[in-house]
């Protein structure tokens, strides 16, 4: 019960900010964004926390989810409840193909595939300007529309809180289940699992299918949202930052990536025109998580409490 | 003049510069990966870092040449050791330490580059040195200016300087008997801390020249870090970890694909064909083509 | 009759490069028969549960369980089959606790989760694990280790149990009480065990396999086995009693 506190504490903050911002639209936007960072955290906790695996390419399946759900909407016609569902199963068929390496690529060379992977990608947003318009961007997307007109704020932060809250439950529904002990397994001891009757490839694809999809679901919630979208915001770092939200809040825990993502999401905004330090600040978090806080805030909390 | 034949030895004389150049940023890598396991993602950082202190200390504030190339590997050097002591040395116990020197490298470099922003990105664009020497050497009947030339053979110098080291010194020779098997190493009374250790202060200067010398021929923007790492790294797989010789045949074979394909096409295409090239090699032979 | 016949495996072998570690090797295992199988350091009695197990795929030869053939299963459809393993150096999931432990034995099977609490528990008591279920593996010492991955292995209730040598490392009392283990459940479950300490194979095997650099040198009862020179010299040999 504890841990269902926790999450709704999480959760609930930003949305307290959104409802006390007034009329502060830069409040509103950062609650907005640090949103839809709980959910890529959160997506990538299912390969990272539970899988064990490190996914550079998290962003770069996010971003393609982005592009082609502002193709669909801006060029296809598509609404946004349309256009959304498209983009993320297109993610995650990209998800299900990045996923190969994982069969022959353990570890360190996986994540090392991955970071290959990902700059091509980071290249090809810049090279298929037909789709991307190539470094400038897409802009002027327009904000999902709901009965006909334009979702304004704050109740589009609240549909984005909806989403985060839909993302946190798949989770937990899958780490009850079978499927979740299975992808447990695999990641303590793979030979063993696989001794023991689990099939590593299949639930290791399906995990990948599923976080692809959620990857998807907020790279396209960010093409709407932000109403932009550039090969910036979705490479290399961005993939490893949203590996920072995960681990530094607490790996293969619900409320981890959200509490990282509400930590770490905002910041950029209040540094304003010292944005170089926000690389500085994300980088020296992620050689202090890694080397004195494996395993996060809140699964450091988690220990203590055992330990008392 | 025939325009086919001074395209084609424009080709071969950037191709080689650039590979030899290659060559030696990835040379400092390797040795780093294939001794301690540590695989730099910031590596394209340092050298960047290095180039970019060069600059500043020659070409800003105008401090002469033997000032200003000491300084920057001193600089460079007090980096490493740092950090070295305050965050590598800590994985050296662990066996698979080298996904956690991943993360920390991209940390680092994302560190650096926030720091590169914050600083030199307030100067200017890009980075030009005034280069020491002027004029150009004449290869009848083609000009080939004298910076350039001086920076290739002081880069063919690092490199055979290296692989002459790391086969005739008794610490190059532990450092060799490091990478090809840790195990037996530490048998023989090996300290491998301390080989670690030098192995990375000597990998990082390796990779400082790569930056001076880069500086000293070509214009530096702050891309150049991340585009480099991705390139040694894609040498460093295709090569093999710890192989000096395969870092510099497959370093000279990119650097001859950049040069032609800069010629048909826009040079992206070639760090395109890069990653492939690596990609591959992860599938089929992760420990490369030069490995024992 | 093959209704009899419990495990069927047929020339077996198997290549490293150019090390033969398994050069058709056949052996045949009648229901509630117990197999032991030694052989030293290196004679290929791991690779062949490995093979057996589906962990390695085999180059020739062909496997049938319960009359069944299993052709080239991956491992994982091995184990949903009902061939299970132990490892020579016990493999638990460290992290985790006893019960998880234990439930991942069902991973692979379709039981019901009040079921599976139900086996779980029977596993625990049936190899006398007398534990708290929710604490972590990671606590416990290497007899009570061998007991949990027993455990984890019976609770998917396999035909066919392959034993990598379930006594290392522990006191000859621990010896004793494995022993005794494994003989209250071969009326249930095929055992399989490979082992060089020869003590545990006398007092548990119907039929002993002697495997030597590969090839089987001798498949006879363990009396006929401990008589025969070939034997005794292989095990003097490489210092082995």
């Amino acid at each position: 019960m504890n841990r269902a506190l926790a999450i709704a504490f999480v959760i609930l903050a930003p949305l307290v900010v959104l409802f006390t911002a007034g009329d502060n639209q830069f409040l509103v936007f950062i609650v907005g964004i640090t949103l839809i960072h709980m959910l890529l955290a959160s997506g990538l906790n299912l390969l990272y926390g539970y899988t064990g695996l490190i996914p550079l390419t998290y962003a770069g399946i996010a971003g393609i989810s982005a592009y082609a759900t502002a193709n669909l909407s801006m060029f296809g016609g598509l609404s946004f409840w349309l256009a959304l569902p498209l983009g993320s199963l297109l993610a995650a068929a990209v998800g299900v193909l990045l996923s190969l390496p994982a069969i022959r690529l353990r570890g360190f060379y996986f994540a090392l595939s991955g970071l290959v992977i990902q700059s091509a990608m980071s290249i090809a947003f810049v090279y298929f300007p037909r789709y991307t318009n190539g470094d400038t961007g897409i802009a002027s997307i327009p904000r999902p529309t709901l009965f006909g007109a334009a979702l304004p704020s704050p109740w589009i932060e609240c549909l984005l809180g909806v989403f985060v809250i839909a993302v946190v439950g798949v989770v937990w529904l899958i780490m009850r289940s079978r499927f979740g002990a299975s992808l447990i397994a695999i990641r303590e001891d793979e030979d063993l699992a696989r001794a023991l009757g689990v099939s590593v490839t299949l639930n290791r694809t399906v995990s990948f299918a599923i976080a692809s999809f959620i990857a998807g679901i907020g790279g396209g919630l960010y093409a709407y949202y932000v109403g932009f979208v550039s090969p910036r915001a979705f490479d290399v770092l961005v993939s490893l930052n949203i590996w920072l939200m995960a681990a530094m809040g607490g790996r293969a825990t619900l409320v981890g990536p959200l509490l990282g993502a509400l930590i770490l999401a905002p910041l950029p905004f209040f540094l304003q025109q010292y944005t170089w330090l926000k690389d500085v600040i994300y980088g020296l978090a992620i050689i202090l998580v890694t080397m004195y806080l494996p395993s996060g805030i809140y699964g450091y909390l988690l220990k203590r409490r055992a330990r008392s | 003049m025939d325009e086919f034949l001074l395209l084609t030895v424009s080709v071969i004389t950037s191709g080689l510069l650039v590979g030899t150049i290659f060559s030696v940023v990835a040379a400092g890598l390797s040795l780093i990966h294939g001794t301690i396991l540590l695989p730099q993602a910031a590596n394209g950082q340092v050298f960047l870092g290095a180039g970019l202190l060069f600059w500043l200390f020659g070409t800003t504030f105008e401090w002469p040449l033997w000032v200003a190339v000491p300084l920057t590997f001193l600089a460079v050097a007090a980096f490493a050791f740092a950090t070295e002591r305050l965050v590598l040395r800590h994985f050296y116990p662990l066996k698979d330490r080298n996904i956690s020197y991943l993360i920390i490298t991209l940390g680092l470099a994302q560190i650096l580059s926030g720091v590169y922003t914050g600083t030199f990105g307030k100067m200017t664009d890009t980075f030009q040195i005034v280069p020491p020497v002027t004029g150009f050497l004449v290869l009848e009947p083609f000009p080939i200016s004298n910076a350039r030339a001086i920076a290739f053979a002081l880069a063919a110098l690092v490199l055979v300087g290296l692989i002459v080291f790391l086969r005739m010194h008794r610490i190059g020779r532990a450092l060799r008997a490091v990478f090809q098997n840790r195990d037996v190493a530490r048998l023989r009374g090996i300290n491998t801390p301390r080989i670690y250790r030098f192995a990375f202060l000597l990998g990082t200067m390796v990779t400082t020249a790569g930056g001076i010398l880069y500086a000293l021929a070509y214009a530096l923007d702050l891309s150049v870090g991340w585009t480099m790492s991705l390139i040694t790294f894609a040498i460093m797989i295709v090569g093999g970890p710890g192989s000096i010789v395969g870092a510099l045949c497959v370093g000279l074979v990119f650097g001859f694909t950049q040069a032609i394909v800069s010629v048909i096409a826009d040079p992206t295409i070639a760090t395109f064909a890069y990653l492939l090239a690596m990609l591959a090699m992860l599938f089929v032979r992760p420990s490369g083509l030069f490995a024992r | 009759m093959s209704g009899d016949i419990l495990l069927d495996a047929k020339g077996v072998s198997k290549r490293f490069g150019g090390l033969k570690a398994l050069s058709d090797v056949s052996v045949t295992q009648r229901r509630g028969e117990l197999i032991g199988m030694i052989g030293p350091n290196g004679s290929g009695k791991s690779t062949f549960v490995n093979v057996v197990t589906g962990a390695l795929r085999r180059d020739t030869g062909e496997i049938r369980l319960d009359g069944l053939d299993l052709g080239a299963l991956p491992q994982h459809k091995m184990a949903r089959a009902g061939i299970a393993r132990t490892f020579q150096a016990v493999r638990i999931f460290e992290t985790l606790t006893v019960r998880d432990n234990v439930l991942n034995g069902l991973l692979g099977h379709a039981v019901s989760t009040t079921e599976g609490e139900e086996r779980m528990a029977a596993a625990l008591a049936r190899v006398g694990l007398k534990v708290d279920p929710d604490a972590s593996a990671s606590g416990l010492g290497l007899y009570d280790r061998r007991r949990l991955e027993f455990a984890t292995r019976l609770v998917a209730r396999p035909k066919l149990i392959m034993l990598d040598e379930p006594v290392g490392g522990l006191n000859p009392e621990e010896i004793r009480a494995m022993i005794a283990l494994i003989q209250s459940l071969r009326q249930e479950f095929g055992i399989f065990i490979i082992e060089h300490t020869m003590k545990v194979i006398t007092s548990l095997a119907d039929r002993v396999v002697v495997l030597v650099n590969g090839n089987k040198l001798m498949d006879d009862t363990p009396q006929a086995v401990l008589k025969d020179k070939a034997v005794i010299e292989t095990y003097l040999g490489t210092g082995h009693a």
